[in-house]
Parts: structure tokens; C-alpha cells; sequence
């Protein structure tokens, strides 16, 4: 058994899905730029609105002013080629890569019925990803690929059913059938064709399905031979003697070839995607919607390959030559494309660059998921990925270096404190120290706050500051300290003195060289 | 007429029933070890704002949020301190107390939506928004709507979320205690836990039924 994943007006989709078209708006794509290049592919609304194959671009453009008129774009083409293969990987290992927006299945020993559910959820990935698709099982490639171009085929019409069991006719096994709306819509994209229908489905097929040359569809025509089935039912040594191995080779593909081994693919071994930019883009939008883009169909690549992306890497290439270039190391290892999405989009929010941008480029590192045990009394972290978010915001918001974890310098230089990465796990707590803490504790002015003294008998008696003055009514003895006296530029040496005001306060009065200052309120 | 009661009460069940994280019962505490607060309300509401009014210089304030830090951290609750001055030192304290704690160090400008980001982290457990120095003119330029919305953002959570303001700055805060006696110079040598058993906090306003407490 074969499945094809069919992606029709491949070179169009490939286009409109990184260009963030409007949904229902007509559009076109172009054989080139010029005027006279011909109309290869249009959307469903422009061929409503009278546009054509093969119509030029100002023949188009006057049946439908609004049309959107596109070229192919070998990246956007390269893209969406990885997203079918990604999706067609998770049918099975062995996958081949026909031809643009086909790729061939091989289903040798799979179960036929969660082969439905995997090829319809295969073609709702796809349509997920902006890409329309249609699927078709059969015994052999080819016939895999005719039913995949022809989903809507309908069997019913075509077959020759006799009679069943209860007597009904075809008629009433069509009408009488109860269908689901959902069987209908699948039956539009899905076609399975068993052995013994593929007579019937092939028959009216037209004679251009089986890729005849022009010459000898220039004989057939003459001949009154249109379909596949005008052709299958001349005798194959006639058409054999007449036309020799061109006739064979499309004899075979009109009867839906044989089982042949496919060409499979070498599943990729670096996760990245990239996209210059025709005209340099200066908002955010188009720049998340690409992104988001990349991750639907990479993350798609990770999980096919049994990985997660355990680090990001950012690079946007700006006009001015110069690129911004970001690394994001992830809590936890994942390939969920919305927690991928929000890393990037949570600094890209904060994000100025001096110029444009005109090529992006995103590679994801992969890793293998992590199997953890979590012990029974852990205290981790409920949602990593939204803490390291969480985190990520607040420190754009106030900046690198003011969020973290507080952790005391080596050293008795007062007030030196530095920020970690909070942990993952917050350890078990410590023994209290055996003599319980004494004092309250301070509350810091950073900087310390100039101070003037007035002194009565040599002893500090009123203070001003900015922000507080009054009498000091007590005061601690000096407390003096220094340090780091063997380093001329990092010594530091100072008075300390404890001081209540009259009208309420605790202070800590700090005397460095001759100036005063008060360093905090014992709060 | 008698029905419409037993309706209401009906169709209040089956809204429970149905959204449940909609239906939040009041009253789910955070034990907070000093008397004042567990006794008046049970502890520091969870999905709820907590403010304390500290009018007084050296009135406590960073003693009660020494308090917090110990008992989150026997629980190995993660806790977050958005301090709009920057005031916080944390060589004031054993540093196995300060392990469960994220320190920002903001400005006033910044602070509240620091603390609008963190209310909304369910690895949270406790969001300290401290503007004891926060200078009045900033405090009178932050429009009420800024509060109801972080009143919003907590209430589906289970944090609780303390506001510490020089004066009345929260209308949003569902309980609001006062601290407004000054420490007394002998305090610097007194026994810190003593010094926050005796607190003098006074309940000033209380919106929430108290509840058994769940930390």
C-alpha cells in the first residue's frame, strides 16, 4: 500500500503562505515579472472573478482589479516542500520526494483503518500549516498519485455494484447511505482505492493523466481515444508493436503502473530555515508571522525525528549590512511551537534595531527530550517555560542584571550583592543558625543619602537630609570597617553609627573620609 | 415568587459546576505567622490584594517581609519582591532565606507592570510590590484602573499579593493593615523574631470573609 500527500498550485501555496495573505482575496501567481509571462496558478476567488491559465497579467488584472499578482519563489517553494515532508513523516519512515508538492508514502504492513486517521490527520496538518492538501492510498504509486489528484472521485457513480444482500440498488445504496457532513468533507481530500475499483476509477480518468507525449496524444486524439479507459481497452501487444516502449511505458501508467521501491528521503540533520526579504520590513508583524511559520514546520521535523530544540539562535540581517544575532537556551528542552513562538516574540517585542531587516534567519539546536523522575518532595518549577517567559519580560522591561536570585559577594565590601538565574529547584532549608538574628533589618537608600550634622559636644546632635532631618536622641557607639586595603583602587574604610531621631526613626549614620551620609532605615 | 430564590441558588450550583476556576470559594489564606494578620483574617488572602500602610519611619515593614520570606521559605514557596527603590538588602538576612526569592530592582516607573507580569505566573506563590519610598508624586499619578487590573489578574490565581505604600494608595485591596508605630532605639538589639511577633499591625479594612487557612 502507497499514500500520496498532494499539494495542488504547489508553487502558489508555497508563495501565499510566508506572504500573510488575506484569506478569500483573489490572487495569482506569474511565470515571471514581466508583462507578457502567463497566469500558472489562481486562488479559488480569482477564478471565480474570471481569471484563467494562461492569461497574461493585464488580461487577469482586467477581470479582476484586485487580483494579487505573485512570482515563484524558490525559498518559500523550499519551505513548504520541508512542511510536506515533515507531515508525511509522521506516516512513516519511508518517504520519497516525487516531485514539487508530492511526496510518496510507503505503507507496506501498516493497519489499513489508523492509516485513514494518520493520512487525514497528515492533510489537517497541512492545511494547518496554510498548505491545502489532498491524499490518496492505493496499490501502487502511481495509481496513490491519481487518486490524490482526483479525491473527489465518486465511487458510488462509477462503480458496477451488484446488488446488495437486501436487494438495494446502487441508486438506493447512494441515497439511502446515511453520510456524515465530516465523512463528506474527508471524502473531498482522501481517497483510498481498492484493488478492485481501480478499473473503474481509472476509466473515465481523461488520456492527459497518464502523461502521454505530444505526439502520441496528437494519434489518440485523431482516433477518438480521450480517456484512459479508451486507451486500456485497445489490446496492450497492438499498442506494444505499433508504438513500440513509449507505448508500454504508457499503457502501464494508464493502468496504474506496479509497486515499485521508492526513493526515501534522508531525514534532516540540521533544524534551521531561513527568508531574504524582497522589500526590508521595519514592523514586527510580518516578522512574527514568518517566524511563526518556521516553527510550525521545524518543530514538525523535531518531533518526526524524535527531538526537541533544547536552544534557539536568532539572526536578522539588517540593511545596513550589520545583523542582530540572539541566542535562546530554554528551561526545558521542547518542541511545542507556541512555547518556541512566545521566546521569540517576548524579546523581539523589546527589540530596536538602527535599520531594516532584510533576511531572517532561525536554527533551532536539537536534543533528545529529557526523561526526568521528579522526586516525590521536588519542589520545581509548575510551568518552566512560562517562568522563563515571565522572567524574560520583566527583564526587558528593567533590564538585564535587576532580576534574580540575591546572593552575597565573598567579601565584607557592604552592599555586595549579585543576581542569579533564579533555580529550577528550590532547595530543601537550611538549619537556623544556632543564635537567632538580632536587629531589624535595613532598609537601603541606593545611593546613600548626603547628610548634614549638626554636633553638640562633639557628639552628632541634629541631621538634614533630602529626605528626612530631625534630632537624634540616640546613637550607637562607631562601628568602624574596612577592607580591600592591599587593592589602592578597591580600598574602602568607614564609620558606622546607629542613630534614633527624636520624632521616630532608626538610621544608620555612615561616615566615609568627611562626608556623611545616611546608608538606610532600620525598617 | 418563593421559586425564583431556589432557581437562583440552582442556577449558581450549575455554574460552579460548570466553570469551576470561575467559582473561586473567598477566604483560601497564606499563614503568615504573626498574630495581628492570621488572627484578624486568617492570613494574606490568596487571588487578592494585600495592602500594608506603613505611616510611621522604622514601623516594621521589612521586618514583616522577613516574616514572609520565612515562612514561604519552609514551604519552598517562589517568591517575588518588585522593589520600586531598590531598597532591599539582602545582607540583612541568612542567605538560605533569600533562596526561593526573585529581587527586582526596578524603578517606580516600572513597577507595576513588573508585578502585573508576575501576578499572572502560576509558579508563584507570594508578589511583594514594595513602594514604601516610592515619592507621592508618583504614587498620585498611578490611576486607579492600573490597581483594579492587578486586582484581575490575581484573583484566578492562587498568589497572594502584598502591596507595601507609605499611605493609602490601593483602592482595589480587598484587606489593608497599617503599621504606624516607630521601633524603639532598643530594637537593634532585640531578638529579630521577637520583633516581628510584636508588630503592631491594625486591620483597616477587610473585603473577605476569613477561612481556614491553606499554607
Amino acid at each position: 500500500m502507497f499514500a500520496v500527500l498532494h499539494l495542488p498550485d504547489f508553487a502558489l501555496h508555497a508563495v501565499l503562505r510566508i506572504s500573510h495573505a488575506a484569506p478569500g482575496q483573489p490572487h495569482a501567481l506569474f511565470a515571471g515579472i514581466g508583462k507578457k509571462s502567463v497566469l500558472l496558478a489562481a486562488t479559488a476567488a480569482a477564478r471565480s472573478a474570471g481569471v484563467a491559465l494562461g492569461m497574461t497579467a493585464p488580461q487577469a488584472v482586467a477581470r479582476c482589479p484586485a487580483l494579487v499578482i505573485h512570482t515563484p519563489n524558490p525559498t518559500a517553494e523550499s519551505e513548504a516542500r520541508a512542511a510536506l515532508l515533515a507531515v508525511a513523516a509522521s506516516l512513516s519512515p519511508t518517504v520519497e520526494d516525487t516531485a514539487p508538492g508530492v511526496c510518496t508514502i510507503s505503507l507496506t504492513g501498516a493497519d489499513l483503518q489508523k492509516t485513514f486517521s494518520f493520512a487525514h490527520a497528515a492533510v489537517a496538518s497541512l492545511a494547518a500549516l496554510a498548505l491545502p492538501a489532498t491524499a490518496g492510498l492505493a496499490r501502487t504509486p502511481l495509481l496513490a498519485l491519481y487518486a490524490a489528484r482526483h479525491p473527489g472521485f465518486d465511487r458510488a457513480r462509477s462503480l458496477n455494484l451488484s446488488r446488495s444482500p437486501s436487494g438495494n440498488s446502487p441508486a438506493d445504496l447512494t441515497t439511502g447511505r446515511t453520510r456524515t457532513h465530516e465523512k463528506d468533507e474527508r471524502e473531498r481530500y482522501l481517497l483510498h482505492l481498492p484493488p478492485e475499483s481501480e478499473k473503474q476509477f481509472l476509466a473515465p480518468l481523461p488520456l492527459a493523466t497518464a502523461d502521454p507525449s505530444p505526439a502520441l496524444a496528437a494519434i489518440f486524439a485523431t482516433w477518438g481515444l480521450h480517456t484512459l479507459g479508451d486507451l486500456t481497452d485497445l489490446p496492450r501487444d497492438e499498442l506494444v508493436r505499433r508504438f513500440g516502449a513509449e507505448g508500454l511505458a504508457l499503457w502501464q501508467r494508464a493502468t496504474g503502473g506496479e509497486p515499485r521501491p521508492l526513493r526515501p528521503i534522508v531525514p534532516p540533520q540540521t533544524f534551521s530555515a531561513s527568508l531574504e526579504f524582497e522589500d526590508a520590513i521595519e514592523t514586527l508583524e510580518p516578522l512574527l508571522f514568518l517566524l511563526h511559520r518556521f516553527l510550525d514546520r521545524l518543530t514538525l521535523e523535531l518531533t518526526a525525528s524524535q527531538h526537541v530544540a533544547a536552544e534557539l539562535a536568532l539572526t536578522l540581517h539588517l540593511v545596513d549590512e550589520t545583523k542582530h544575532t540572539r541566542a535562546f537556551r530554554l528551561p526545558e528542552p521542547t518542541a511545542d511551537p507556541e512555547i518556541l513562538f512566545r521566546a521569540l516574540h517576548t524579546h523581539l517585542a523589546s527589540l530596536h534595531t538602527a535599520a531594516a531587516i532584510c533576511a531572517i534567519f532561525l536554527r533551532l539546536t536539537p536534543a533528545r527530550p529529557l526523561v526526568r523522575q521528579q522526586g516525590l518532595f521536588d519542589t520545581g518549577l509548575r510551568d518552566p517555560h512560562g517562568f522563563a517567559e515571565t522572567l524574560a519580560r520583566v527583564v526587558a522591561l528593567v533590564g538585564s542584571g535587576h532580576v534574580g536570585t540575591p546572593h552575597l559577594a565573598d567579601t565584607h565590601r557592604p552592599d555586595a550583592v549579585t543576581l542569579a538565574p533564579p533555580d529550577a529547584v528550590i532547595p530543601a532549608p537550611a538549619t537556623p543558625p544556632v543564635h537567632p538574628a538580632l536587629s531589624a533589618p535595613l532598609r537601603r537608600f541606593r545611593p546613600p543619602l548626603p547628610a548634614r550634622l549638626e554636633f553638640t559636644d562633639g557628639h552628632p546632635a541634629y541631621l538634614w537630609t533630602d529626605r528626612l532631618e530631625g534630632e537624634i536622641s540616640f546613637r550607637s557607639v562607631a562601628w568602624p570597617s574596612s577592607g580591600d586595603w592591599w587593592q589602592a583602587d578597591r580600598a574602602w574604610s568607614r564609620l558606622e553609627w546607629d542613630i534614633a531621631l527624636t520624632d521616630g526613626g532608626l538610621y544608620r549614620l555612615l561616615r566615609i573620609g568627611d562626608a556623611w551620609y545616611i546608608e538606610g532605615e532600620y525598617d | 415568587m418563593s421559586a425564583a430564590p431556589a432557581k437562583l441558588a440552582a442556577l449558581r450550583h450549575l455554574l460552579a459546576e460548570r466553570f469551576p476556576a470561575a467559582h473561586r470559594v473567598a477566604g483560601r489564606t497564606l499563614t503568615t505567622g504573626l498574630t495581628a494578620i492570621d488572627d484578624a483574617t486568617g492570613g494574606l488572602p490568596l487571588g487578592a490584594v494585600t495592602e500594608i500602610i506603613c505611616t510611621a519611619p522604622s514601623c516594621g515593614s521589612q521586618l514583616l517581609l522577613g516574616q514572609l520570606l520565612a515562612v514561604t521559605r519552609a514551604t519552598r514557596t517562589r517568591v517575588a519582591l518588585v522593589d520600586s527603590a531598590d531598597s532591599f538588602d539582602p545582607a540583612s538576612w541568612p542567605i538560605d532565606l533569600l533562596a526561593h526569592l526573585v529581587w527586582v530592582r526596578c524603578t517606580a516607573a516600572t513597577a507595576l507592570s513588573a508585578t502585573d507580569f508576575l501576578s499572572r505566573d502560576a509558579n508563584l506563590g507570594l508578589v511583594i510590590l514594595d513602594l514604601r519610598h516610592t515619592p507621592d508624586r508618583e504614587l498620585r499619578r498611578t490611576p486607579s484602573t492600573l490597581w483594579y487590573r492587578l486586582q484581575r489578574a490575581v484573583e484566578p490565581t492562587d498568589l497572594a499579593l502584598v502591596v507595601i505604600t507609605p499611605r493609602a494608595t490601593v483602592p482595589s485591596a480587598q484587606v489593608r493593615f497599617t503599621l504606624n508605630t516607630p521601633l524603639p532605639f532598643a530594637a537593634l538589639a532585640s531578638e529579630r523574631t521577637a520583633l516581628s511577633t510584636a508588630l503592631a499591625l491594625t486591620l483597616q479594612r477587610q473585603r473577605l470573609t476569613p477561612h481556614t487557612a491553606v499554607a
